[in-house]
């Protein structure tokens, strides 16, 4: 244990980096499943095609390289812009933090679209037919009465959607992101202790994901208690 | 003399699903306070005919005018018409994710903009009107299925509204559930309520409606008060469908 002194501030920080990126991104993955959703739900021809364009190309590519594109790629478009106004400018990119974030929200939220367009459609048409015939506006039944009967049905597949974006941000390390992985590789070239100190990053992401697995059974007995039966 | 404008006016409406078509030139006028029961076999177009005037259906051809303002698709406020419109589903439809005080209050606080403690007063109000305020608390799932049909009742009148349509309220009933939703009926009836209800509890169209309509196939094939409805049908197929439902 004696290898890892020195290098416990280092896994702290990178941990903090972990959960913002794991909070970014979830509010973006959410943002993006909610639109590709009501895209694909829609009667507009143009947003179910480019709704579906958007699932097809971000669940049939590795993740890795949509985060190396979007990085490389939005870095080569703003060094390029950049250089209009500056000759002298080399190399300028969308922080990774950011880079990375979009990227891993995109690809989760493309699942999350297919979650949350099942979730919408499980929805009993009754209720929705109650709130229109009392007068509710179309926004209205939609946070009141959609949303809130929806996210019951999408649950426990959002359970894993959490999961799959907390071990994505391991994949941010390759652009350059402090986080607990991108330490560890550093410890171990400095330590020669590759097992270790894998095993440290490994023991963090556990501990996300338990208390992740935890809020979600929390969540889906909260959710339930209006469908059982007795008081 | 003449009488007052119809609270409700449909003119030669028309309604097709696809090719099928629900309602062929429909001629119905309802006036403040009357009671109207619409009955028919299954697919006869009277579920159709009643989610019309709230347009939770848009019919196709013809005319329908409520209270003055004609339902089409340019009516800026859909909405203002149904606040005045009130609908019992068959299958309550009470919103499963809130208490029965909530189901009571939202589309007040929403719709009507009433404040927080007074749409309170007006739940409990309605809620001990239909027999179960100490039930406010609880969520819908925990009701039997006669005390959610109150409860949608309730929810229903909460809006104030001028009329209120009922769709078949007691089909998905146990029997012995059916009268305590039929007593709240009766006593809305007796209040002056507006009302069209599909139903085929025959007792309740004898004892409380103005008028009863049968149809079938899209159309409206007898129109009477009740006494002259049940006794001296005068149509083949009103007689027939009498004879079926109050055979035992």
């Amino acid at each position: 244990m004696e290898v890892l002194t020195g290098w416990w501030d280092d896994f702290f920080w990178g941990s903090v980096v972990v959960l913002k990126v794991f909070l970014a991104s979830l509010v973006l993955m959410v943002l993006f499943g909610l639109v590709g959703a009501a895209a694909k739900l829609s009667n507009n021809r143009i947003a179910q095609k480019i709704a579906g364009a958007y699932t097809v190309i971000f669940r049939g590519t590795p993740e890795i390289l949509v985060i190396l594109l979007l990085y490389f790629g939005s870095a080569i478009t703003l060094t390029a812009i950049a250089q209009i106004f500056d000759p002298e400018v080399k190399f300028l990119d969308v922080p990774p933090f950011w880079a990375g974030t979009i990227a891993i929200a995109l690809i989760v939220g493309s699942y999350a679209t297919e979650t949350f367009r099942g979730a919408f459609l499980g929805v009993k048409p009754g209720s929705i037919e109650a709130a229109r015939a009392l007068g509710m506006s179309n926004l209205q039944t939609f946070i009141y009465v959609r949303i809130p009967e929806m996210w019951r049905l999408a649950l426990p597949a959002f359970g894993n959607h959490m999961l799959s974006l907390i071990k994505d941000t391991a994949l941010i390390s390759i652009i350059g992101l402090n986080e607990t992985l991108f330490v560890a590789k550093q410890a171990i070239g400095s330590t020669g202790k590759p097992f270790t100190m894998y095993i440290v990053v490994g023991l963090i992401y556990l501990g996300f994901s338990t208390v992740i697995t935890l809020t979600v059974m929390a969540l889906e007995r909260y959710g339930q208690r209006t469908l059982r039966t007795g008081t | 003399m003449t009488s007052p404008e119809p609270l409700i006016q449909m003119l030669e409406v028309g309604k097709h699903f696809g090719t099928f078509q629900a309602l062929k030139g429909i001629n119905l006028n309802v006036s403040k306070g009357e009671r109207i029961v619409v009955c028919g076999p299954s697919g006869s177009g009277k579920s159709t005919m009643i989610r019309c005037i709230n347009r939770l259906e848009k019919h196709d051809q013809g005319r329908i005018i409520i209270d003055g303002i004609e339902l089409t698709d340019d009516l800026k406020d859909l909405n203002a018409v149904r606040r005045e419109v009130g609908m019992v589903f068959q299958s309550f439809n009470l919103f499963p994710h809130m208490t029965i005080l909530n189901n009571l209050m939202l589309a007040q606080k929403l719709v009507r903009k009433t404040p927080k403690a007074e749409a309170r007063d007006v739940a409990m109000h309605y809620l001990e009107r239909v027999k179960i305020p100490e039930q406010a608390g609880k969520y819908p799932i925990q009701l039997s299925g006669g005390q959610q049909q109150r409860v949608a009742i309730a929810r229903a009148l909460c809006m104030k509204p001028e009329v209120m349509l009922f769709d078949e309220p007691t089909s998905a009933l146990d029997p012995e559930m059916i009268n305590e939703v039929l007593e709240v009926m009766v006593d809305l009836a007796r209040d002056g309520m507006t009302m069209i209800c599909v139903t085929h509890e025959m007792g309740f169209a004898r004892s409380v409606a103005d008028r009863v309509i049968f149809m079938d196939t899209g159309e409206i094939v007898e129109e009477a008060e009740p006494e002259t409805f049940f006794n001296a049908p005068r149509n083949e197929r009103t007689k027939l469908f009498l004879s079926q439902i109050l055979k035992h």
